[in-house]
């Protein structure tokens, strides 16, 4: 079920009424975690139990650790829980890619062997709702929160509908406490959360889906079209993952609002970022400030001396493009905004005493880092090597060699959309539909709604981080 | 209830009010959202329709059995000169083909004298794996809609359908899929695209190919069945022969075709509903008197033992080149014989 069907409409309706009727704070949860496992049992029901598996054990653990105050048994119960954790996810999401590329990496060594790769099914949402129970018991072991007595607590928080298969990554802290009070409607920004939806809705199924046409056209065939078709692919799937990524996130959010619960946010205008440190400070935040405190913090952070440093961001990077999908090219992906990060640290500490240097060129600093992060989405959006070199090829060298063509007028809409997103960055959009009594807002969000309808495309599309 | 619950409730009951006018009037100014497979047929047939006189709307066991050369060729040689247009689209069955022929009487053919509409019950459950779908889609208007869920409810029509509310749960897959096509048909969802210049134009060359060699929308059958097939089909055949006994076509199938009748006839031609040549043999009637036309049944082996030979067969639906040629024979001759002119 995805928030861009008509069911997902009804679903929530029901949902929504029936919670707000309820009176009792533990009804509630009840009813929203029946609800979260209908929600993903109409994905497919038999990981289902992963996931129920997935809460009681950091339930567990979590008591656990609260109990203990042996800290190698304390350890050990981490142990467990991050085991277990990354185990399953290991398993379903890295299986085959580890023992495809052991083979051929053996078969590299003069050593062919015949490894058999599983036929496994990645369970949608895994790598997110992983990383909220993960968040869970590492927080309780560093005593950052206390443990929740409350089963039905940790299995809302791991299992709530709106965030659990493409996130945003909720930490428990900023999460189970919200779930332990009674909400209350009166405090509901109902008005923000449904502008809040729509937007996100407009994203990814007028923007995201119609550019995907054109994206998945080119990235099929890339060595048969030109330079401008390479430059317009990629500039659209930059536009198509942000828009499908953070409209997803924008809907996830407004969901959890109207019931009451505020996520965190997860993009910034990341691509009005001057530098690439900046860009992982608005673009997947939840993801980033995770990988940054669970992985970088953990490995030693920005301690010692830089190279430790710098070592230190290479892994959690690499780690952090492997998280996305089990292939080369998202460890390329991961390594290269390592290296970025790594280049642009060195480059901030060289260029520490020329504030005037930095200044003056702070204005191609925004296209640089944007045209950056599109060289890198090249690897995030072609399904190998080789067609990641053609159309690296095209974008950076200008060698596109290809008769086809996606039309440059194309570059138009690229342009119109930039342009609608400099105005949103600027706040342009931001507060006028609050003016006005309750029913102009009603009708017009009627008449606008109709009209978003009229642009979405009639198959659904996935969004792009579920299958991460 | 206090003041600031229906308050609220208003406000929601507003803006959902608000959607379905808009929609609703969207939904009016645009004009049908017709899949390719149809849209070629139609849009040849909108251009040439005071050309044609004769018309053949059914599935592929029209598609590819009726040939408007042969069949203008034997009317015109017994003195009944026609010009046909055949209008079958592979796997177009009731209610789609209700709604299709809805579009093309929109186009008022003035010299239109014969109408041949297949006849079938109506189907509830899509094939998927063969239709789109925009195919599945486009065709759910409400009277379509309320047809299909009315025969998922109650297959028989035997009693009241809110009497039959108890079969909800068994039909609720069929029904969660027809209401939701009529929802997305009805909210317009991606209608945009048939004017942004996203939506690509239907290459000449594919229009062609469905139109047929002589753009007379008939397209040549494939080879015969294979004598395994063959051995298999004739076994088949004789059980169904066997089980034959006259079966009324379906209640909201029956008053669809009146329906269908009454629209032709207003229009000046003359409905002829025919049952091809397929596997099931069992004479089909319509449920009250009179018929809303001549039926013409072909579904007969004994009758019409020549349809039925394996060498005229491409599978148990579907007749070869010389099957359609004969086919189509018949069909001129029995409208000679027995139909009354317009």
């Amino acid at each position: 079920m995805l928030f861009v069907e008509f069911r997902f409409f009804w679903f929530f309706l029901v949902v929504f009424c029936v919670y707000w009727s309820l009176r009792e704070n533990r009804s509630r949860k009840l009813w929203l975690l029946v609800c979260s496992y209908i929600f993903y049992a109409a994905w497919n029901w038999k990981f289902l139990f992963l996931l129920m598996g997935s809460s009681l054990l950091d339930y567990v653990v979590g008591m656990m650790l609260a109990r203990t105050e042996n800290s190698r048994a304390r350890r050990g119960w981490l142990m467990l829980s991050l085991g277990a954790n990354l185990g399953t996810l290991a398993f379903f999401k890295y299986f085959n890619f580890f023992i495809a590329s052991a083979a051929t990496l053996l078969a590299w060594l003069g050593l062919p062997v015949s490894l058999h790769t599983l036929n496994i099914i990645l369970p949608v949402g895994i790598s997110f709702y992983t990383f909220h129970s993960m968040s869970y018991t590492i927080d309780v072991y560093r005593g950052k929160m206390r443990a929740v007595s409350n089963l039905l607590d940790v299995c809302c928080f791991i299992g709530f509908f709106p965030q659990m298969v493409a996130g945003p990554i909720v930490r428990a802290r900023l999460f189970l406490p919200q779930l332990q009070s009674l909400r209350n409607f009166s405090n509901v920004d109902v008005r923000g959360a449904l502008v809040l939806f729509l937007t996100g809705f407009i994203k990814k199924a007028c923007i995201a889906d119609a550019l995907a046409l054109s994206v998945d056209r080119y990235f099929t065939a890339p060595s048969s079209f030109d330079t401008v078709s390479a430059w317009i692919a990629v500039l659209f799937y930059a536009v198509q993952i942000y828009c499908d990524f953070s409209g997803y996130t924008d809907m996830a959010i407004a969901c959890a609002r109207l019931l009451g619960y505020e996520l965190t946010i997860n993009f910034r205008f990341p691509y009005f970022a001057s530098d690439i440190a900046e860009f992982w400070t608005r673009w997947h935040i939840s993801l980033s400030s995770w990988l940054r405190d669970y992985l970088f913090l953990s490995l030693g952070g920005a301690r010692g001396t830089h190279l430790f440093a710098y070592r230190n961001i290479m892994i959690t990077m690499l780690l952090g493009g492997l998280w996305h999908g089990a292939a080369w090219t998202f460890v390329i992906f991961g390594a290269l905004h390592g290296v970025g990060l790594v280049i642009h640290h060195e480059w901030k500490r060289l260029t520490r005493k020329v504030h005037a240097l930095r200044a003056a060129i702070w204005w191609i600093a925004c296209p640089l880092t944007f045209y950056f992060v599109c060289v890198t989405m090249i690897f995030f959006r072609s399904g190998d090597l080789s067609r990641a070199g053609t159309t690296l090829r095209s974008f950076v060298l200008f060698g596109g060699s290809g008769l086809e063509q996606l039309g440059v007028w194309k570059l138009w809409i690229f342009f119109a959309l930039a342009f609608l997103h400099w105005l949103n960055f600027h706040g342009t959009f931001s507060t006028w539909w609050r003016r006005g009594p309750d029913p102009v807002f009603a009708a017009a969000y009627g008449c606008a709604a109709a009209t978003v309808l009229l642009f979405i495309p009639q198959h659904y599309t996935p969004f792009i981080y579920f299958q991460f | 209830m206090n003041k600031q619950l229906i308050y609220r409730f208003g406000c929601v009951a507003l803006g959902f009010c608000l959607l379905l006018a808009t929609s609703a009037v969207y939904h009016a100014l645009l004009p049908p959202s017709i899949p390719e497979g149809v849209v070629e047929k139609l849009q040849f047939f909108a251009k040439h329709k005071d050309e044609f006189d004769t018309l053949f709307l059914g599935s592929s066991r029209f598609y590819y059995a009726v040939s408007p050369e042969i069949f203008d060729n034997v009317t015109r040689e017994n003195g009944v000169p026609t010009r046909t247009f055949n209008f079958g689209v592979d796997g177009m069955n009731p209610p789609e083909n209700f709604y299709v022929l809805e579009q093309i009487l929109k186009t008022e053919p003035r010299n239109l004298k014969w109408v041949f509409v297949e006849v079938g019950d109506i189907e509830t459950k899509s094939h998927a794996n063969i239709l789109s779908t925009q195919r599945l889609l486009y065709w759910h208007d409400w009277p379509r809609t309320v047809l299909t869920l009315r025969k998922a409810l109650d297959p028989h029509g035997t009693t009241e359908w809110y009497k039959q509310l108890n079969r909800l749960w068994s039909a609720r897959r069929t029904f969660v899929l027809h209401l939701s096509l009529f929802e997305k048909q009805f909210t317009n969802v991606g209608r945009a695209a048939d004017f942004l210049p996203f939506h690509a134009d239907i290459p000449a060359e594919k229009s062609s190919f469905l139109l047929g060699p002589n753009s007379d929308g008939y397209r040549l059958a494939g080879t015969p069945m294979s004598p395994e097939r063959a051995e298999n089909f004739q076994r088949k055949l004789a059980q169904e022969v066997a089980a034959a006994r006259p079966e009324f076509i379906d209640p909201y199938a029956d008053s669809a075709y009146r329906d269908c009748a009454a629209k032709i006839r207003r229009l000046g031609a003359a409905p002829i509903f025919v049952v091809p040549p397929g596997l099931y043999q069992s004479p089909t009637r319509f449920r009250k008197s009179p018929p809303p036309g001549p039926l013409l049944m072909f579904n007969d082996s004994r009758e019409y033992p020549q349809l039925y030979d394996p060498k005229f067969r491409v599978d148990e639906q579907h007749l070869t080149n010389e099957g359609s040629a004969e086919f189509t024979r018949l069909l001129a001759l029995e409208l000679i014989r027995s139909i009354p002119r317009p």
